[in-house]
């Protein structure tokens, strides 16, 4: 989950509130957008008593949270007065790290404003495969979307490629559509969204319109949310 | 015709035609013959058919004719004994790694030679001139294991202790034989001088750098972390590169030597990243800006823009240029990285990560950040390579000046097709970075109000 997160941002400013928490932030070129909340039933134990914000650095915390095992229990618990997290790792035996906390942002990010004519469940399995095949060839890919199938259609300097996932095939589960759309987008962009999504998701919804931005909407295992937006790609001649 | 494996090769004593190429009457008739400088081309080499008459490889000025008429101005002076102040120079070659050819560069006169291996202070100089005391640099060779150098004996101890010194230094250079130079006729090495083999090396009272002395008796600092030290201190960047190909940093047991042509790249490589890191947390730049220098025929125009940080450096040569000899039509090389840097040596090689510095020095100056794009034309004035100095040093001249400062990407770029030949079709078609600013939307585009 973490992993998601810092494939966009070094620095994240967390939302903490008794409900949950909750981060919404952009690349540096602003260019795709994740937001993740975790409530607190995704956690064995939470604990807020007043709201607060508190912004990490998340290749560092990632460096920690990389230490503990698959049966380990991580604590994760923030010292307002000495501005300090510190995370505990229990397992066969306990360690106690501490991290700063740096100062946090401000600025609210919100969320785009978007109307889609297209929703596509898939699993996040087949998209990634589909979005590898792709990278193979190109650095951008156009998806279409009509009633019947999800078209991806690269084009790179030598090769081209054209994948198709048909209504009923075992990677597409499902497909709304108002209209025929196509929009281009960036494939280091997917390709590390969904791959590190992956991890933590099975089924993945995307949904965008005609040279618009796309958003994916990976379902988590418990309430978690996990969305990134990303903004298309229109190549003007 | 297929060109076959193994190249024919003509042997010097067959290319006499090169004395004839000489504009000194006297030196031609004292050296007609000798064995001074040896040469070598391949048999269907263009300058065996062309002989420095007939311009047949497209350049406007024969390189041939430029080397040799420099190198035959020092030839005179040579003997198997040179005795000259060092400026300091040394040189670690690249053949027969690990086993290289490492010793001092001496020119045979006592003068102040300073700026002879200096290239921070070469900039604005005719490549005659640079030609010309590059070529009076003699080379001692001296052969080394460049893991084993510390127990090479008193040459390379020697070399080492020279190559860290801040002012020329009086050096003996005792060589087996007269040196001599090389030329390959068919290929672009840089002009250089000749060279001979080591046999004994004196060397005067040298005074060191007082960081650099520090750094070297250092040996739990690392490499990378000596460069960056010496570099905020304000140690020129040819110096730190210099000690660094001696083996003078880096934690005990894992120095060596580093070839010359490594160690520049190496540091430009680590200075930059070391500063690309600093960059990321600094401010955009508010407009786009095209900084731009012509030197030596190579016209750059570095475009920023006012996005997060990243690097596309392209480069156009002219039929005839350097790296585009025998071709018909312009050639376009080009890599890039984006924010989070790149793990691949970049394609098109050193000049990539010199040019990176010196953006790199002007944002960090400015505590800004930008999207750098670095375009440059070398056009068919440009007859030989000179070096990864030229592309630092000119687009460090670029950053000297004004930037032009446009609203839009689009004016930005009309500035620089009125300044290149290439069409900025070609530009942009050729740049990652370039089509991304066109055409990559923004996700806070669509936050505002609802796009229908």
């Amino acid at each position: 989950m973490i992993t998601s997160i810092s494939i966009l941002v070094d620095e994240a400013t967390y939302d903490i509130t008794p409900d949950g928490m909750k981060l919404r932030a952009m690349d540096p070129s602003r260019v795709a957008m994740v937001d993740f909340e975790w409530p607190k039933t995704v956690f064995d134990e939470y604990a807020c008593d007043a709201p607060t914000k508190m912004c990490l650095n998340i290749t560092e915390l990632l460096k920690l949270l990389k230490r503990a095992g698959k049966d380990e229990a991580v604590e994760l618990s923030l010292d307002e007065k000495t501005g300090r997290l510190q995370v505990t790792i229990s397992g066969k035996y306990t360690r106690t790290f501490n991290m700063p906390t740096l100062e946090a942002a401000e600025e609210e990010v919100p969320t785009p404003k978007l109307a889609f004519n297209a929703k596509i469940k898939a699993t996040t399995q087949g998209l990634r495969e589909a979005i590898e095949d792709a990278a193979l060839v190109s650095d951008h890919v156009r998806i279409e979307v009509d009633p019947e199938k999800l078209v991806l259609h690269a084009t790179g300097d030598l090769m081209g490629a054209n994948i198709e996932l048909k209504k009923g095939s075992d990677a597409l589960l499902d497909l709304e559509v108002k209209e025929t759309v196509k929009a281009t987008f960036s494939l280091s962009y997917l390709n590390e969204i969904i791959k590190t999504a992956a991890a933590t998701s099975d089924i993945a919804t995307l949904e965008f319109s005609t040279d618009m931005p796309i958003k994916l909407d990976f379902q988590q295992p418990k309430e978690g949310k996990l969305t990134f937006y990303l903004a298309p790609r229109i190549e003007v001649e | 015709m297929v060109q076959t494996v193994k190249k024919g090769f003509i042997a010097g004593k067959d290319n006499l035609w090169i004395f004839d190429l000489l504009d000194d009457g006297a030196v031609r008739a004292d050296l007609g013959g000798s064995d001074v400088l040896r040469t070598r081309a391949s048999r269907d080499a263009l300058c065996v058919v062309c002989k420095g008459s007939r311009m047949l490889c497209g350049k406007s000025r024969c390189p041939v004719v430029v080397r040799v008429n420099q190198f035959f101005r020092t030839a005179p002076l040579l003997s198997e004994e040179v005795d000259g102040a060092s400026p300091p120079s040394v040189f670690v070659g690249r053949i027969g790694y690990p086993y290289v050819y490492a010793g001092p560069m001496v020119p045979p006169v006592h003068e102040d030679t300073s700026f002879y291996d200096l290239p921070e202070l070469w900039f604005g100089k005719a490549i005659d001139e640079i030609v010309g005391f590059r070529s009076m640099l003699v080379r001692g060779k001296y052969r080394v294991h460049v893991r084993r150098f510390e127990e090479a004996g008193k040459i390379m101890d020697l070399t080492r202790e020279l190559a860290l010194a801040v002012e020329p230094t009086d050096v003996e250079l005792g060589l087996t034989r007269k040196p001599r130079g090389f030329l390959v006729l068919d290929d672009d090495v840089q002009p250089f001088g000749p060279s001979a083999p080591i046999r004994d090396l004196r060397v005067g009272n040298a005074k060191w750098d007082h960081q650099v002395e520090k750094a070297y008796y250092d040996t739990d600092l690392r490499a990378a972390d000596a460069v960056r030290e010496l570099f905020t201190k304000g140690v020129l960047v040819t110096k730190i590169q210099r000690a660094f190909s001696v083996g003078a940093f880096g934690l005990g047991a894992d120095r060596r030597l580093v070839l010359t042509r490594w160690s520049i790249t190496a540091v430009d490589s680590i200075l930059s990243n070391d500063l690309m890191g600093k960059i990321k947390t600094f401010p955009l730049i508010n407009e786009f800006r095209v900084y731009e220098s012509t030197y030596l025929e190579n016209q750059f125009e570095v475009l920023m823009l006012p996005d997060a940080w990243s690097y596309e450096a392209i480069e156009a040569w002219y039929p005839g240029t350097v790296w585009n000899p025998s071709g018909k039509s312009i050639v376009m090389f080009g890599d890039w990285e984006g924010y989070d840097g790149r793990t691949t040596y970049a394609d098109i090689g050193g000049c990539y990560y010199a040019a990176r510095l010196a953006v790199c020095e002007l944002l960090m100056k400015e505590r800004r950040q930008a999207r750098v794009i670095v375009l440059r034309e070398a056009r068919p004035g440009y007859i030989m390579p000179v070096g990864v100095w030229q592309v630092r040093e000119n687009v460090r001249n670029a950053m000297r000046q004004q930037p032009l400062k446009y609203n839009t990407l689009e004016e930005a770029l009309k500035r620089v097709q009125s300044q290149f030949h290439i069409p900025i079709k070609q530009w942009i078609n050729k740049s990652e970075l370039i089509k991304n600013a066109l055409y990559q939307q923004k996700i806070t585009k669509y936050m505002r109000a609802k796009v229908p």
